[in-house]
């Protein structure tokens, strides 16, 4: 860890701070969040690495997906993601945002979670260890580090892409696009 | 003249220093009460510096100007509380001064609060009018026993007048107004037993809600200068305050130890309980204190 280096701090403080500092939403999809309580309290401490649960959308930057995703819940976790202010970042936690897991035939599960919303980083597993999550977190230092980590750029250059999956599955959405600008590329 | 300037300048930052160390503080002794490793002692600093690169939303004019209002306030307190020998605006106003200013702070948060249009922001600041109406009332028993027993308005003075070892918490009245002030301390500053404003869990941050980015970080800023006013007036009014900041710093740390292990235990208070409460055994022994000021005079 290099938390403590001063010079990288005077460098690149933006950087520095969004690795250290990460304030998780964690959005109760599913039963991965089970694992969650456990890695925030006394058992395996998330805060020494900078992880908070954040209150809100609008004060968190990470967003961990936990478990599966149904239809039903798929509109909340847009609007959560679309609440969140850059830059933010994503985590899909466990088996079944990644391919469906041991729901791959259900009819009322999302099947890929990143059609809909941009995903920085998969853990996959059912279910993931807590230890997992900070395996995590560290791949998302790297990641933040080398300027990888850009799934909100990604949403804000593809948003037509995006809103058109969204919509594919939720029929029309009841709030305006985040980024109007992207919408209309073809007609205008 | 110049000297002043200086101290209007300096004690503000001096103030933002100590209050960020001391949420810093906090958050390690929390952590090692709970048993765990617990952040770096720096990990505020890195929060608010996350938060003012992150990119922010504003819900209008007055959304912006509640917050500067909030913070405003709180810096304007700093100015009248004398910090070891160094007292910015000692000739004016005092105690009465500080006891109207100290109000602008929540004021502040229920202006931008008002414009962010959540139903948890009302939720919130109607929560933080009815814990003000508790603790206010114990607080100035409080403030009219010391004015008493002093026969003065002049923080200055009161400090002055407590120089060696004639502190006012070894005297009988203001033993009990120490006391009382204690135990409102939590209240006033927001924090566990009495955190009902921003209750995480109930009411997902009551009036810091729509903050993101830089509105939260002043707001945590505005926390850490509260944490300062609070605990320093405490030092001023009942410890004798101190010639030089290194003695004063020590016994705002004393303070704050004390009080944060009775913070790291206690569960949340419902709202009703926290004003039955505050009107029962603070308000009690502030009550006390005044009439016992006022016979022994």
């Amino acid at each position: 860890m290099d938390r403590g280096k001063i010079s990288k701090w005077l460098k690149y403080p933006e950087k520095m701070g969004h690795k250290y500092s990460l304030w998780a939403i964690y959005f109760a999809t599913g039963c991965g969040i089970m694992e969650i309580p456990p890695v925030l309290t006394s058992r395996w401490d998330a805060e020494r690495f900078g992880v908070l649960p954040a209150a809100t959308p609008r004060q968190a930057n990470l967003f961990l997906i936990t478990g599966y995703v149904s239809v039903k819940t798929l509109r909340p976790i847009v609007r959560t993601y679309e609440l969140m202010r850059e830059p933010k970042y994503t985590v899909g936690f466990g088996s079944c945002p990644i391919n469906g897991g041991m729901y791959w035939d259900s009819y009322n599960t999302i099947k890929r979670v990143d059609k809909y919303i941009p995903i920085d980083g998969w853990i996959a597993g059912c279910m993931p260890r807590p230890e997992s999550i900070f395996i995590a977190v560290t791949k998302l230092w790297m990641m933040i580090d080398k300027g990888a980590a850009t799934g909100y750029i990604r949403y804000r250059e593809n948003y037509r892409y995006y809103r058109e999956n969204q919509e594919r599955i939720l029929g029309k959405l009841d709030w305006p696009p985040l980024y109007p600008e992207k919408m209309g590329e073809d007609n205008g | 003249m110049v000297i002043k300037i200086v101290e209007m300048i300096v004690s503000p930052i001096l103030a933002f220093v100590i209050g960020v160390f001391f949420l810093g503080l906090s958050r390690k002794i929390m952590a090692r009460i709970h048993r765990r490793y617990g952040p770096p002692i720096t990990q505020p600093i890195i929060d608010m510096i996350k938060l003012f690169y992150q990119k922010s939303v504003s819900h209008g004019i007055l959304f912006d100007l509640g917050v500067v209002l909030s913070l405003t306030g709180s810096v304007v307190v700093i100015l009248f509380i004398p910090f070891g020998g160094m007292c910015p605006l000692s000739g004016s106003g005092g105690l009465l001064a500080i006891l109207y200013l100290m109000l602008l702070a929540p004021l502040g948060m229920a202006l931008s609060g008002g414009e962010g249009a959540n139903p948890n922001i009302s939720i919130g600041i109607s929560r933080k009018f009815i814990l003000s109406l508790g603790y206010e009332v114990p607080f100035l028993f409080v403030i009219l026993a010391i004015m008493t027993h002093y026969k003065t308005i002049s923080i200055v003075e009161i400090v002055r007048a407590q120089q060696g070892l004639h502190w006012s918490i070894f005297s009988l009245p203001l033993l009990l107004s120490a006391i009382a002030y204690f135990i409102i301390l939590p209240a006033i500053l927001g924090i566990r037993p009495f955190d009902i404003v921003s209750a995480p869990q109930e009411i997902a941050s009551g009036p810091m809600v729509e903050y993101g980015g830089k509105y939260l970080a002043f707001a945590s800023i505005d926390h850490a200068l509260h944490l300062f006013i609070g605990i320093a007036l405490f030092v001023d009014l009942f410890l004798g305050g101190a010639r030089e900041p290194i003695t004063f710093f020590i016994k705002m740390l004393v303070v704050f130890i004390i009080g944060l292990f009775i913070n790291a235990v206690f569960p949340r208070f419902r709202i009703e309980q926290a004003i039955k409460f505050l009107w029962k055994w603070p308000t009690f022994f502030a009550f006390l204190g005044l009439i016992v000021a006022l016979v022994v005079r």
